[in-house]
């Protein structure tokens, strides 16, 4: 793509995320929405195919949709209370349609369908942004409306986000699949423990973010959009397997890595509020995202997998692409478990 | 032949009927319900019994079977119509259909455990052994549209092959529109899983498809389909050529897929894309070389498997006179 091109639809990106964080109007708030959707329809064709461009209708149709029921939810709260501040709502109505146009934009169960597809269709690249940077703009919405949302909703939303998630992964050889699913499972997370403590869900953002930064980053170095190329990258890059085992078991929460800490705290939090068989079924659920992670280290970090000559013949051109922030979103995604306690200082 | 054809037809439209047409399923029910309440191969049981003898044992039935096979074939005239039986069972077929997935997907991608399915080189995907896997295919001419091409397909010699035969006439129909005719395709079923979702394969493990035909030279072409869930998706497909040697022995013609070229609507467009494995839904044979007369293709089965020589991903390059969008 033409570098000016590409800056400044990344520009217009920032900008309508930045719009959406910043607005106290529900309209501004949704404008914000809409620059953020029109400016990543481009990354997702960046790659010219048919499936990128499935991809991007299909993203187009989900986003459009969702930002129309906001719509509708402000303007609802509007004739109710007169005002287009975004505060608690006084109906009942309004929230109910906004969560329902933030758990589509958020692909969250029980509206999820789009973004294993999405994720598969577009680059790389465009992925790590899909599924990172546009999970902000909605969340920031989330994180200011969420008293008023019915908690029960919110929960159901949750668990089942957990549940697809991971039930959904179980199966994939497509890598961006496998995190697209791994997207639905901690929004989940992160919508269950919007209604106990809200700066738990702004970490458990940020430390999925690091993470699913740091695996896409990985993967973008080694062109890897199946379970077989792995395979190969254990003899060019072996050191990059490794980082990629650890970032991927840091990602299904083993303990001694950062993906823990939010987990963690979660269910501390849940406990402290008398919910005990809620974190005990999401815990468990969680390891069915462990289980294909793990399935992934297998077969690319621990054994050698049978593969053509074509993934062969990537031995000869060393790759010098990769991300100069990579070692640093790599050791904050593995490592930050020990920094726990100054948790409740930093949020 | 002609009757096989349209058996086979019948039993797909009381299988297949949508929901939205329930209406026209109701009509057509009575009719077809006999297809599907007693299979073409089972011996029906006595005649004059309103239901299955459910209550009866399995050696009841049996020595009922036993007397009645001896005795007049022609009871299968008068099967049982049940159509509430026909209905239940069918959605019972579904519910199981539905717990196979959910089993399956535990077990791993189609059911086989994940390694195997990493590991795995070779696959045959349709293999042509018995009627039902007739049932995988719909025969289509220009008959559709007016022509007068035929095409039939049945079973082969000892049930070991399908011959797809007919008679090709490029005449073209006067309907006052169309200038040409004369095409005649067999084209896969998309698989369908419970409640007639539509399913793809995935064969990203994969680079070649392999058939293993025998023809009378004809040319043929190999048309793929993606997964079409979108709209402008029908359209599309990657094809390739197969040219058929007319000899007495069997031909084994193997694809990669790097070769297909897309095609929209028809027409092989200047942009060139990648067929890209992991969303395949159906897969066809067309015949449409201008020559009039009969034709014939035996088909053993239809395999896919991984050339460890071919390294080609893509045969074609996109120029940026043609589409200089594409180089933006």
């Amino acid at each position: 793509m033409n570098p000016i091109i590409f800056i400044t639809i990344l520009l217009t990106l920032i900008l309508g995320t930045v719009i959406t964080m910043i607005s106290s109007n529900w309209l501004m708030a949704w404008m914000g929405l809409e620059i953020n959707m029109f400016a990543i329809i481009p990354l997702i064709i960046k790659q010219h195919n048919p499936r990128s461009i499935e991809a991007a209708t299909k993203y187009f149709l989900t986003q459009a949709t969702a930002s129309m029921i906001l719509l509708l939810a402000a303007l609802m709260n509007f004739m109710y209370s007169g005002q287009w501040t975004i505060m608690n709502f006084t109906n009942s109505m309004p929230p109910f349609l906004a969560l329902m146009a933030l758990t589509m934009k958020l692909g969250m169960a029980p509206f999820h369908f789009w973004v294993p597809e999405v994720t598969q269709g577009s680059h790389l690249t465009s992925a790590a942004i899909l599924l990172t940077w546009q999970k902000l703009a909605p969340l920031s919405i989330l994180y200011q409306i969420f008293p008023s949302i019915n908690h029960n909703l919110l929960l159901y939303s949750g668990i089942l986000s957990i549940i697809l998630g991971g039930w959904g992964g179980l199966n994939q050889t497509q890598l961006r699949k496998i995190l697209a699913y791994s997207s639905i499972a901690h929004m989940g997370w992160m919508a269950i423990i919007i209604s106990y403590e809200p700066s738990l869900m702004l970490l458990n953002l940020i430390i999925y973010i690091l993470m699913t930064l740091s695996s896409f980053m990985l993967l973008i170095g080694n062109s890897n959009t199946s379970t077989a190329s792995l395979a190969i990258m254990s003899n060019k890059t072996p050191l990059t397997m490794i980082m990629l085992m650890g970032v991927l078991l840091s990602l299904g929460g083993l303990p001694p890595l950062s993906g823990f800490m939010p987990k963690w705290l979660i269910i501390q939090e849940m406990t402290k509020n008398n919910s005990i068989i809620l974190p005990l079924i999401m815990a468990m659920l969680a390891l069915l995202n462990l289980y294909f992670y793990m399935r992934l280290i297998y077969s690319s970090a621990l054994t050698m997998f049978p593969s053509n000559n074509n993934m062969k013949m990537k031995w000869k051109y060393t790759n010098l692409s990769y991300s100069t922030l990579l070692p640093t979103m790599f050791t904050l995604s593995m490592l930050s478990l020990p920094l726990t306690p100054m948790m409740n200082l930093l949020l | 032949m002609a009757l096989v054809h349209k058996l086979l037809n019948g039993i797909y439209i009381l299988r297949k009927c949508p929901m939205p047409s329930a209406a026209s399923c109701l009509f057509l029910g009575p009719h077809f319900a006999d297809y599907c309440s007693s299979s073409l191969q089972k011996p029906v049981t006595a005649p004059g019994k309103v239901d299955y003898p459910q209550g009866k044992s399995k050696r009841d039935l049996q020595a009922h079977h036993q007397t009645e096979v001896a005795l007049d074939i022609t009871s299968e005239d008068k099967p049982e119509v049940s159509f509430d039986k026909a209905i239940r069972n069918e959605i019972k077929d579904h519910f199981l259909r539905l717990k196979d997935e959910f089993v399956n997907r535990w077990i791993g991608p189609e059911g086989r455990p994940l390694h195997e399915v990493l590991l795995e080189q070779a696959k045959v995907v349709w293999q042509f052994r018995g009627k039902e896997d007739l049932d995988k295919w719909i025969v289509t001419s220009d008959k559709t549209i007016g022509g007068r091409s035929e095409v039939f397909l049945k079973m082969g010699k000892n049930n070991q092959s399908a011959l797809l035969y007919g008679n090709l006439s490029s005449e073209a129909p006067h309907d006052g529109e169309s200038g040409h005719s004369g095409y005649c395709a067999m084209i896969s079923r998309i698989p369908r899983g419970p409640f007639e979702r539509k399913k793809s394969y995935d064969w990203s493990q994969f680079n070649t498809l392999y058939l293993r035909v025998r023809g009378d030279g004809r040319p043929w072409m190999v048309n793929i389909r993606e997964d079409t869930d979108i709209i402008q998706k029908k359209n599309q497909m990657y094809s390739y050529f197969m040219f058929t040697r007319g000899g007495p022995y069997w031909q084994e013609v193997k694809i990669p897929f790097s070769k297909f070229f897309f095609s929209n609507q028809g027409r092989i467009r200047d942009a060139q894309f990648q067929l890209l494995l992991d969303k395949i839904s159906s897969i066809g044979l067309t015949l449409a070389d201008k020559v009039d007369g009969p034709f014939f293709l035996e088909i053993d089965f239809i395999g896919v498997f991984t050339d460890p020589a071919h390294k080609e991903e893509f045969a074609y390059e996109n120029s940026p006179d043609l589409n200089p969008r594409l180089f933006k």
